[in-house]
């Protein structure tokens, strides 16, 4: 494992989007053969699922030929891990929106390390260095305490190297509800005109906990200068109707910044250090240490520019756990193979929601529906 | 749209469509030979390539042949029942007469369905109220234009109203429920007992064909004749694709039992050039990307699951073969992915059926053995029982339940001077 440990910290190391889509498929692919490799001695399923797939990994010419997992083989429970019990450092958990049970992925330490590092590196790439008051639009509970960690407190833990100081705004009632503390939030943004901030919150709780009680008694933060980021993906608005613009326009205005320093973000719990900002352009960017296939679902080829698909991201930083190709359960469109107006190289894409749910089809049914997570 | 089908918006277009329908049903009889005259009318023009890629046309066609029909009908109507004749039963005479009209609420997937259950009430002389599901509405034009061509008279054409609406219109399926004198329902669980809890009249039959699922099942002598298996595998292989592998006659699971020293790897290197052979004379067009998913997720399940798992399946979602022992019955992947299971003895996995099972496909070598293995496969709930490569044939009784018949009435006289 040195090696491999010691060709994945390169990777990191270098400018998250500085490479061409070719040297992008020669640095992946040596080093997720070897990760497959790696991974086949640790778990005999594992392998028995590799050594099945209709090509040999080893003779692989592409990311895109390598054996991916359904990222609902992570619901498993105990989770899937190349790792002894001992070297588990966290497990993370995913937030269970769609199905009823979690994912859970095992982070030993040189995973959690990536893990930490991908994610600075690509904020950086966005909001710059420097650390900065940092407002959470949540509660310090959700940051978790010990070993186990959502995907809020994995998110709020993330930008954390970017933090001065953080502040929380939000309590809970007696009923455990999400509360917005307007005194905290108010110190806050006491005097903070000028100063560089960040804020980060799920884009539900930031719009249904501070955004729409500001809103309504009209109050504007007045602070130019913060850059918001959110995550969590637009499904728990869809009943307010609540579209991506509008968001930007309203949450600007309760900032008082402007709309393009809100940055939407998509990251999944199960493909750790990566996360997938919008860029000035709208889209969204792998970094040179990961990668996004689009498949198309009838052939599972990727798809050509232009053109929907299932999303597959792909990382090289956790080796604890089968998350380096993972099959999502999210469709997306291909804006471009390379050559992003934003200047950032690599594919470029735009989400477009989750797989449907779908019937199981027939003159009869066994389950009234099929969960894309089975 | 013909002028058969039509886009309704509201209860009173249906009530007055079903009132249309109830008269020409008293007004004018017709018998099953009329019928199939017109049927085997529409299933030559049935022959023709712009509906080559409806799923299941062939299919179709086989059912409306008069060849087809006519053993059908006697068997359920009675030897004089074709030409709408009295047959004598004893010292009675029975002769069927239609029930009045049949509201038909077909699921939304297997593509053909709505023109199957259509037949079997038009068969009985009825008049049938077709609820078009939202996805077929399409395909079954263009199915039902064959047939105005075929009835120029309008023998059928006028007995027939096929509506189509969202799905969520309770409202609608109510005016359907209420002017109905019987229904056949077909679906899920949640559909079944959705329409079945609609306001029908008290004299209302229903027939309702709801979940199920199929098993396929070999025993050593029949798996094992190498002059035999790639026949077998073809077989398999097209009761598999056909209907895309959704309908409730679709094999989910192939149990192999097991012979002493004798490995089934030739026999499994056959089922996988059939699978590849049907896909390539049948590929698909399209496939919901849950479906996808689906199939990759039961692909890596299965292999980390236990290492003694074996799979076969290509880079894309065409088609998946899973290898393993076990005797349950694993839940349907669909997507045509076989799970093929050895078994000690076939007489294992049938003992443990639990009544959800409708059609079990036999490949058997040992007569006696097939004859007690139906014998235990009908005590276990199993409702048809036939040869692998004809596991869809639709031919009743389906489900344990004659097609025809239960959208009759069976008018016994007896008579007053005998």
């Amino acid at each position: 494992m040195p090696q491999l440990d010691e060709k994945i910290d390169h990777v990191l190391s270098m400018p998250p989007y500085c490479q061409s889509p070719d040297e992008r498929q020669a640095s992946l692919l040596e080093i997720l053969k070897e990760e497959l490799d790696y991974a086949c001695r640790r778990h005999v399923g594992y392998h028995n699922y590799v050594q099945h797939w209709p090509l040999d990994y080893r003779a692989a010419s592409r990311v895109a030929e390598l054996p991916f997992l359904p990222v609902g083989i992570l619901k498993a429970n105990p989770p899937l891990s190349f790792v002894g019990l001992d070297e588990i450092k966290r497990t993370l958990t995913s937030s269970a929106t769609t199905s009823q049970s979690p994912s859970r992925v095992v982070l030993d330490s040189p995973t959690s390390r990536r893990m930490t590092k991908g994610i600075v590196t690509i904020v950086r790439d966005f909001i710059g260095p420097s650390r900065r008051p940092y407002l959470v639009v949540d509660t310090p509970g959700s940051n978790g305490g010990g070993s186990a960690l959502g995907a809020r407190g994995a998110a709020i833990q993330g930008l954390q190297p970017f933090s001065s100081e953080t502040t929380y705004c939000l309590g809970l009632t007696d009923q455990d509800d999400l509360t917005l503390d307007r005194d905290k939030l108010r110190e806050f943004a006491k005097d903070r005109q000028d100063t560089e901030l960040l804020v980060y919150g799920f884009t539900s709780i930031l719009w249904n906990y501070l955004a729409k009680f500001l809103m309504a008694e009209n109050i504007c933060l007045n602070l130019p200068k913060a850059r918001i980021l959110h995550s969590g993906g637009w499904k728990r608005l869809q009943d307010q109707a609540v579209e991506k613009i509008v968001f930007n326009e309203q949450l600007a205005r309760v900032f008082g910044c402007s709309p393009d320093r809100i940055i939407d973000f998509y990251g999944m719990v199960e493909s750790v250090g990566v996360i997938y900002p919008d860029c000035s352009e709208g889209n969204k960017h792998a970094p040179v240490f990961g990668e996004v296939i689009v498949r198309n679902p009838l052939t599972l080829e990727p798809v050509a520019a232009g053109e929907h698909g299932i999303v597959q991201v792909c990382s090289i930083l956790p080796t604890s756990f089968p998350g380096n190709l993972l099959l999502t359960e999210d469709l997306a469109k291909v804006i471009a193979y390379d050559d992003c107006p934003c200047g950032r190289r690599g594919v470029s894409f735009r989400f477009a929601g989750r797989i449907p749910r779908a019937e199981l089809r027939g003159c009869g049914n066994l389950q009234s529906k099929r969960s894309v997570t089975a | 749209m013909t002028e058969l089908q039509y886009d309704v918006n509201s209860p009173a277009e249906i009530s007055s469509a079903a009132a249309r329908l109830h008269r020409v049903v008293s007004d004018v009889e017709i018998s099953p030979d009329d019928v199939i005259t017109v049927f085997e009318s529409w299933a030559k023009s049935l022959d023709a390539r712009e509906l080559d890629d409806i799923p299941g046309i062939v299919f179709l066609r086989m059912w409306l042949r008069r060849g087809n029909l006519e053993p059908i009908i006697s068997r359920e109507l009675g030897s004089n029942g074709l030409h709408g004749g009295w047959t004598a039963y004893g010292r009675a005479n029975c002769k069927a007469f239609p029930i009045g009209v049949v509201g038909h609420w077909p699921s939304g997937n297997v593509e053909i369905q709505p023109i199957l259950s259509m037949t079997c009430a038009l068969l009985g002389g009825n008049a049938a109220l077709v609820r078009i599901p939202t996805d077929l509405v399409e395909l079954t034009r263009r199915l039902m234009n064959k047939l105005v061509q075929s009835d120029p008279a309008e023998l059928l054409t006028q007995r027939i109203f096929m509506a189509s609406f969202e799905r969520s219109r309770r409202d609608l399926h109510e005016a359907m429920a209420q002017a109905v004198d019987g229904a056949m329902i077909w679906g899920g669980k949640e559909a079944v007992l959705q329409v079945r809890s609609l306001p029908f009249p008290h004299w209302a039959r229903v027939a309702a064909f709801g979940p199920r699922i199929s098993v396929a099942a070999m025993d050593a002598g029949a798996w094992g004749n190498p002059y035999e298996q790639e026949s077998w595998c073809r077989r398999i292989a097209r009761d598999v694709w056909q209907f895309d592998q959704q309908a409730c006659s679709s094999p989910q699971v192939l149990f192999l039992e097991k012979q002493t020293g004798q490995s089934n790897a030739q026999f499994i290197a056959h089922l996988r050039s059939a699978f590849e052979t049907e896909n390539q004379a049948h590929p698909r067009r399209t496939i919901p990307a849950a479906l996808t998913s689906a199939i990759c997720h039961a692909r890596a399940s299965w292999l980390l699951q236990d290492t003694a798992h074996q799979a076969f399946f290509p880079n894309g979602p065409n088609w998946t073969l899973l290898l393993g022992s076990g005797l349950d019955v694993p839940l349907p992947i669909q997507g045509r992915t076989l799970t093929v299971l050895e078994v000690d003895s076939l007489f294992d996995p049938v003992m443990k059926f639990d009544g959800n099972v409708q059609t079990l496909g036999l490949g058997m070598s040992d007569l006696e053995k097939e004859r007690k293995l139906v014998q235990l496969a009908g005590t276990r709930g199993v409702d048809r029982i036939v040869k692998l490569g004809r596991m869809h044939a639709f031919a009743p009784p389906w489900d344990g339940v004659d097609l025809i018949r239960p959208m009759v009435r069976m008018v016994r006289h007896v008579c007053s001077t005998d």
